[in-house]
């Protein structure tokens, strides 16, 4: 059947709004590019210049010399691209797998535009927003299990904060009782059993928090949403109480090793792509091997078919024997681990050690990015990676003397999501039943 | 005898809610009791003894430190002399004071959620309310008598939060965004904003980065209801109150409370009714965020004197766990929020004396939560036979 | 394979909803499962199809007993069921839909064999002439297609007994005739189908066999050739209890009422309501009888405003209603007993009072400047509640704790409890006692002697015979006739309901 036909059955109301909202787009995109021609014309004189470390930081640079009108041409040119194709699909158009090649460009040029000329060495910001990018991922592939099985789970805050506690204090634990000093030679292996064991207790624990939220919303019918700030309100008051009652005193407990930057063989050595992709933290590999497998598992193997079922229209899976409540049971234990393994970055690889409070709204990011990700492991991962370079960018821009107040940019999260929820640019849809209990017969 | 029983009835869930989770509040602090546990082997009974004592000695601090000692307050009213009277009334002021901005964003949460809307934004909305005022109160320095000044900062801060808690409902009856979302996103929002505003010459305290405003209390300040030296009491606790008997009046005894509470409970049922129900839920949300903003604005007016970005210390999410507590009624609202008060007061000198972290009692505030919103739990602990199905709750 | 199903017994609180039935179908066979709303088909269904488990009785399928724990067993013994509200996953595409829980798996992962299932579900779609395409998303598609991929979903699960639940109950005119041929073609291949319905014309066209259910109970058994339309009416409805309800002839006044091709599309954007002309006078009650999802529900929406008409006229009195709120319609004298008390009508966490002034809490003497007068209202409700005999502990009580009999009275009570010119009420009598629907009717005819003009749309026969003074039929979103109370008989409603002609019957 062809798209006209389908628009032309009566039923096809629902489809004329979403050609509607197509052209709007597709005019907006064009607009955009328009716009961008316009200012290349004044800026074509501003020299844009980026370089990039060639094989290691301090190292030797390449250089990419170009100019802020040249930027623009090129977002121009990608925007007004997207807009024509988006203006001449219509609705089946899947415009938004194509941000991902509008919002490079843009990023881009406005760096550039806010430096007005000053070199900027680019690597630092780019590894920087990968690795920052990593545990929102992982947060975010929690919750896009949690949800596409039809529960809510506004409790990835809790079960990284918890994560990184219990991360932290069985990583030291272990660690000590090697009693190695770093300078021993046993140490590397010492610190990677205590960091592997630190991980699992992290993913552990956050699995047990899910089965706790399966456990409330789907045995005792509370709301989800209560449940999920029962385990947030909770997570904070357990964690801050063993801080201050237990590590505060006994530090030994809250000294763990921490994992470290791994240079991947071969790749590292990559120029210019090595010191960025290769050579950085492993979770940022997890986070992304996690993304391909979560992608292949949800969209390719029954295990994924009935999962979405279970979110979009229980009865449905119900009806032909599926058992709704023990796969959302199963996805919230999945769920758990991904989110206390992310909550194991905070401790292992970003302090060093637990501190409090120091989840400090990433599961919230984590839910954000899984939403302007339209529940899709790809989607979150983009989403992850624009609110980890917003948070680079302004270290960036602050060494570079550039005067944007960091607020705004700590914001870019938030805003885009309530942008996105409300449907300004296009109505993300998420699962249709999640937050909806289910009753099996 | 009917009102009595059905007001015993409905009490007994949240008593045991809030005992239960005491109870497992003790238990926690004996397990990481760890310089007595780790004479568990050798001693076991003096190790547990010595854990159970810390608990008490903990709860027992909590106790003092949220109402004082009685014979000391009895000695020195005799006395007369002020300072004395001072000194062992204050953790009873405290107490109200702990409990004054409870109830604003308790009341806050309950008309939110008595409309169908989770207001999880009492947070940003009080901060958002808390900079209002301030600036307004900066900004009127030595321009208005402090009376004006105090009016203009408390109806400002109030018009703040309100605004900040209408952008959600707005969002919510027109686009059907799911207000959990907007709220905890425009709770950062809210504290971005804060710092940003700090940043400034206008509103920082001058010396020192820390972003936290000037001292207000040297130009404006809320009037003191014991004229006592440092007792902080003052007449926001007294609006709190009003605002709880206004709250209650104005969603029991007025068309529009009705309107909103028909759309909490049925949606469908307020439509065919003829009722507005965006309208009703656009009215809940701003009414939430002005009282949480009203709040805010008595905090840095009064109580506090001065805004800083971690003005709140959570008490959004408190709002929440007593107003669940409440039934969402807000004569509840105020019982509930008298004991939050108490424990936060009493959890600060528990954290001194005891060293058990004050902040256990945010767990403690979690499994009462858990607790009231699965009455299953508690009923089968304490194995009490459900009652007659009747549907108390619009959460 | 052969379905025998053997003195079936289902007990809900307060209803019997099988009551001993025994049913049989050979293979290769239609049986035609008729019955009124409430007669007890779709629960013996669910209990073929393992969603129910019955009190008492057996199942055999070829001559052995099985017993159906879950729906899984249910569709490994053979038996697919295709529901009337679809099961099928929207955003899924056609594969994804059919597929789902019966998915063949390879590899490590249990990657979905999307490849094989694709294959399958052409050559089913083409063995069957389905004529489905396999990816096209299940949203995208018109219902009659959905529901051909029902029963792809069923034959693709080797089902060979195939349960229908009403399944032309969506479907237009045309897609019904498709799914017949679709029916036939199944049966040639050997297919059992189990084809419920309530509309005669479409047992008498496909079903080699009619079993009647009435009131939990086989009312009937009987061959196409060997029957007639007159003689399954008279099965389906009964005539055990006489609805009599005490009334005068009535005394039509000036139109209160008035639709002029009044067009209304339901939630999908199907035109539900397609040019319907009605005119309801003062003092009379049109009845509007029509098996349910003719568009009836649509019509009371658009009458009392809460949903937008595509085109058309309504007015109340001289007034034009077209664009009116449900508020301003209330306000211009309309009562509403909505169709779905529970969900519409009531709150039920909120007390009888306040249920009781639910849409009129803004007018005097209940508020003034929009605060209550709780004197006014508690002595209104105490009022309304001794006026109607409503079993309540006190106006305090929640409404929940109410029987359905007395939360209907609330309904009505407040309904009556201001001046009113025109009655929409939908379903009154539904799900009550005897004593109850006594009463109800009582208090209707007393608001047209009144001088209301009333307006009552039941799927209940005996009702709409009862109360009528008027009867109109609907079919299909058409009043396609009219027929004076008095001379109205079962059969000839019973025949239009079920979509035959009547030629000249405009009164």
């Amino acid at each position: 059947m062809t798209a006209a036909a389908v628009i032309a059955h009566p039923e096809g109301l629902a489809a004329r709004r979403a050609l509607r909202a197509a052209r709007i787009r597709g005019v907006v995109f064009a607009a955009l590019g328009l716009i961008s021609f316009y200012f290349a014309a004044s800026a074509l004189e501003t020299a844009a210049l980026f370089s990039f470390w060639i094989d290691k930081q301090g190292g030797q640079s390449a250089q990419l010399q170009t100019s802020v009108g040249a930027l623009w041409i090129v977002a121009g040119v990608a925007s007004g691209v997207v807009g024509i194709l988006q203006l001449v699909r219509g609705a089946a158009f899947p415009w938004r797998r194509w941000l991902f090649i509008v919002f490079p460009p843009y990023i881009a040029v406005t760096i550039a535009a806010l430096l007005n000329g000053t070199a900027a060495n680019l690597t630092g910001v780019i590894s920087g927003s990968l690795v920052l990018a990593a545990p929102i991922t992982l947060g975010a592939l929690a919750g896009i299990l949690s949800e596409r099985s039809g529960m809510l789970n506004i409790a990835l805050e809790g079960k990284m904060l918890a994560g990184a506690c219990v991360a932290s204090i069985v990583a030291s634990v272990v660690l000590n009782t090697f009693n190695v000093s770093p300078s021993d030679p046993g140490y590397g292996t010492a610190a990677l059993v205590g960091a592997m064991a630190g991980i699992a207790a992290a993913m552990l624990t956050g699995a047990l928090m899910g089965l706790l939220l399966a456990w409330l919303g789907i045995r005792h019918k509370v709301d989800q949403i209560i449940a999920g700030t029962v385990i947030n309100i909770g997570a904070v008051g357990i964690t801050n109480f063993l801080f201050l009652r237990v590590l505060g005193r006994n530090t030994e407990l809250n000294t763990p090793p921490t994992i470290e930057p791994l240079r991947l063989p071969l790749l590292a050595d990559i120029p210019v792509l090595g010191p960025i992709f290769f050579s950085t933290k492993p979770y940022v590999y997890v986070a992304i091997i996690f993304v391909i497998i979560l992608t292949y598992l949800l969209f390719r193997t029954r295990w994924g078919l009935r999962l979405r079922a279970s979110g979009e229209k229980p009865a449905a899976a119900g009806t032909v024997g599926i058992n709704v409540l023990a796969i959302r049971y199963r996805a919230l234990l999945l769920a758990g681990l991904l989110a206390g393994l992310a909550g194991s970055y905070l401790s292992l690889s970003a302090a060093g050690s637990f501190q409090m409070g120091m989840s400090a709204g990433k599961g919230f990011i984590a839910l954000a990015a899984m939403i302007f990700g339209a529940w899709h492991p790809i989607g979150a991962l983009g989403a992850a990676l624009v609110f980890g370079f917003a948070d680079q960018a302004q270290s960036l821009l602050s060494i570079l003397g550039v005067q944007v107040p960091p607020q705004l940019l700590n914001s870019v999260p938030y805003i885009v999501t309530i942008i996105v929820v409300a449907g300004v640019v296009g109505r993300v849809r998420g699962p249709a039943s999640a937050g909806m209990p289910y009753e099996q017969g | 005898m009917n009102r009595l029983q059905s007001l015993a009835r409905r009490s007994l869930l949240p008593i045991l809610a809030v005992v239960t989770a005491l109870l497992l509040g003790a238990v926690v602090i004996v397990i990481t009791d760890f310089e007595n546990l780790s004479k568990l082997g050798s001693d076991p009974i003096a190790a547990l003894g010595g854990a159970l004592a810390g608990v008490g000695r903990g709860y027992g601090a909590m106790l003092s430190g949220a109402f004082g000692d009685p014979g000391r307050i009895v000695t020195a009213l005799q006395s007369g002399n002020e300072k004395d009277i001072a000194t062992a009334i204050r953790p009873l002021t405290e107490t109200l004071v702990a409990s004054t901005p409870l109830i604003f964003t308790g009341l806050a949460v309950a008309i939110s959620f008595r409309a169908g809307m989770f207001n999880i934004g009492g947070d940003g909305q009080l901060i958002v309310g808390a900079l209002g005022a301030t600036t307004t109160a900066i900004a009127l320095q030595g321009v208005a008598p402090a009376a004006v000044i105090l009016v203009a900062a408390i109806v400002v801060g109030t018009i703040f939060g309100g605004a900040w808690g209408f952008v959600p409902g707005f969002l919510k009856a027109r686009t059907g965004a799911h207000e959990v979302i907007t709220t905890i996103m425009l709770n950062y929002i809210a504290a971005q904003v804060v710092l940003f505003a700090l940043r400034g010459d206008f509103l920082r305290q001058p010396g020192g980065g820390q972003p936290i405003s000037k001292v207000m209390t040297t130009f404006v300040d809320v009037p003191g209801i014991l004229p006592l030296p440092g007792i902080r009491l003052d007449f926001g606790f007294v609006v709190a109150l009003v605002m709880a008997v206004v709250a209650s009046f104005f969603l029991f005894r007025t068309t529009k409370g009705f309107e909103l509470r028909s759309a909490g409970f049925n949606l469908t049922a307020a439509r065919y009714a003829g009722m507005s129900a965006g309208g009703s839920i656009m009215l809940a949300m701003f009414l939430s965020g002005a009282l949480a903003g009203m709040g805010g604005s008595f905090m840095v007016i009064g109580t506090v004197g001065q805004l800083s970005n971690d003005l709140s210390g959570g008490i959004g999410f408190n709002a929440i766990a007593l107003a669940l507590l409440a039934g969402l009624r807000p004569t509840g609202v105020v019982l509930a929020a008298l004991l939050f008060g108490a424990l936060t007061t009493g959890g600060k000198l528990m954290g001194i004396q005891s060293g058990i972290p004050f902040d256990l009692l945010f767990f403690i505030q979690a499994l009462v939560i858990m607790f009231v919103a699965a009455p299953g739990l508690v009923r089968t602990i304490y194995r009490i036979k459900p009652p007659k199905p009747e549907a108390e709750v619009a959460a | 394979m052969r379905l025998e199903l053997r003195d079936i017994s289902k007990q809900f609180p307060g209803v019997l909803a099988n009551d001993r039935i025994s049913i049989s179908a050979d293979k290769g066979q239609v049986l035609g499962l008729l019955g009124e709303n409430g007669a007890g088909k779709t629960t013996l269904m669910n209990i073929l199809s393992g969603l129910y488990r019955p009190d008492s009785g057996e199942i055999l399928i070829d001559g052995e007993t099985r017993v159906f724990h879950d729906p899984a067993e249910a569709i490994r013994a053979g038996v697919g069921m295709v529901h009337q509200h679809f099961m099928l996953v929207p955003v899924f595409d056609v594969v994804e839909a059919v597929a789902l829980g019966a998915e063949t798996v390879s590899g490590p992962l249990g990657t979905f064999n999307r490849a094989a299932a694709r294959a399958r579900i052409v050559e089913l779609s083409a063995q069957y002439g389905l004529n489905v395409d396999p990816d096209d998303k299940i949203e995208s598609l018109p219902v009659g297609v959905r529901q051909r991929v029902e029963i792809l979903k069923a034959l693709y699960r080797h089902s060979d007994i195939l349960v229908l639940d009403e399944p032309s109950a969506v479907l237009t005119p045309l897609e019904t005739e498709e799914l017949f041929g679709i029916i036939r073609s199944l049966t040639a291949g050997g297919t059992t189908v189990i084809f419920i319905t309530h509309k005669l014309n479409e047992v008498l066209e496909v079903a080699d066999k009619i079993v009647v259910l009435r009131r939990g109970r086989v009312a009937g058994t009987a061959v196409p050739a060997e029957t007639t339309r007159q003689a399954l009416a008279n099965m389906m409805v009964g005539r055990d209890v006489e609805l009599i309800v005490p009334k005068g002839p009535a005394n039509p006044g000036e139109v209160v009422l008035r639709l002029k091709g009044l067009q209304v599309r339901d939630d999908r954007l199907e035109m539900a309501v397609d040019g319907v002309d009605l005119e309801v006078r003062a003092g009379e009650i049109v009845a509007i009888a029509g098996v349910q999802g003719n568009g009836q529900t649509e019509l009371v929406e658009a009458i009392v405003g809460l949903r937008a008409i595509d085109s058309g006229e309504m007015s109340i009195g001289d007034t034009r209603i077209e664009h009116a709120s449900p508020r301003q319609i209330s306000d211009l004298g309309v009562a509403h007993i909505p169709e779905d008390r529970g969900r519409d009508g009531l709150i039920n966490a909120m007390t009888v009072a306040e249920n009781y002034i639910l849409d009129s809490y803004h007018r005097p003497p209940y508020s003034r400047r929009g605060v209550f007068d709780l004197a006014a209202v508690a002595a209104r409700a105490t009022q309304g509640v001794k006026d109607f005999d409503i079993r309540t502990p006190s106006i305090e009580t929640v409404a929940a704790s109410l029987s359905g009999g007395n939360q209907q009275k609330v309904v009505v009570a407040r309904e009556f409890s201001r001046p009113v010119r025109l009655v929409v009420a939908a379903q009154p009598t539904r799900g009550l006692d005897v004593g109850s629907i006594e009463y109800i009717h009582r208090r209707i005819v007393e608001q047209r002697d009144q001088g209301a003009a009333i307006l009552i749309i039941s799927t209940e026969l005996d009702e709409v015979l009862a109360v009528g003074d008027r009867i109109a039929v609907m079919y299909e979103g058409r009043i396609v006739g009219i027929l004076a109370g008095e001379s109205a008989t079962l059969e000839a409603v019973g025949l239009l309901m079920g979509g035959a002609e009547f030629g000249g019957a405009a009164a």
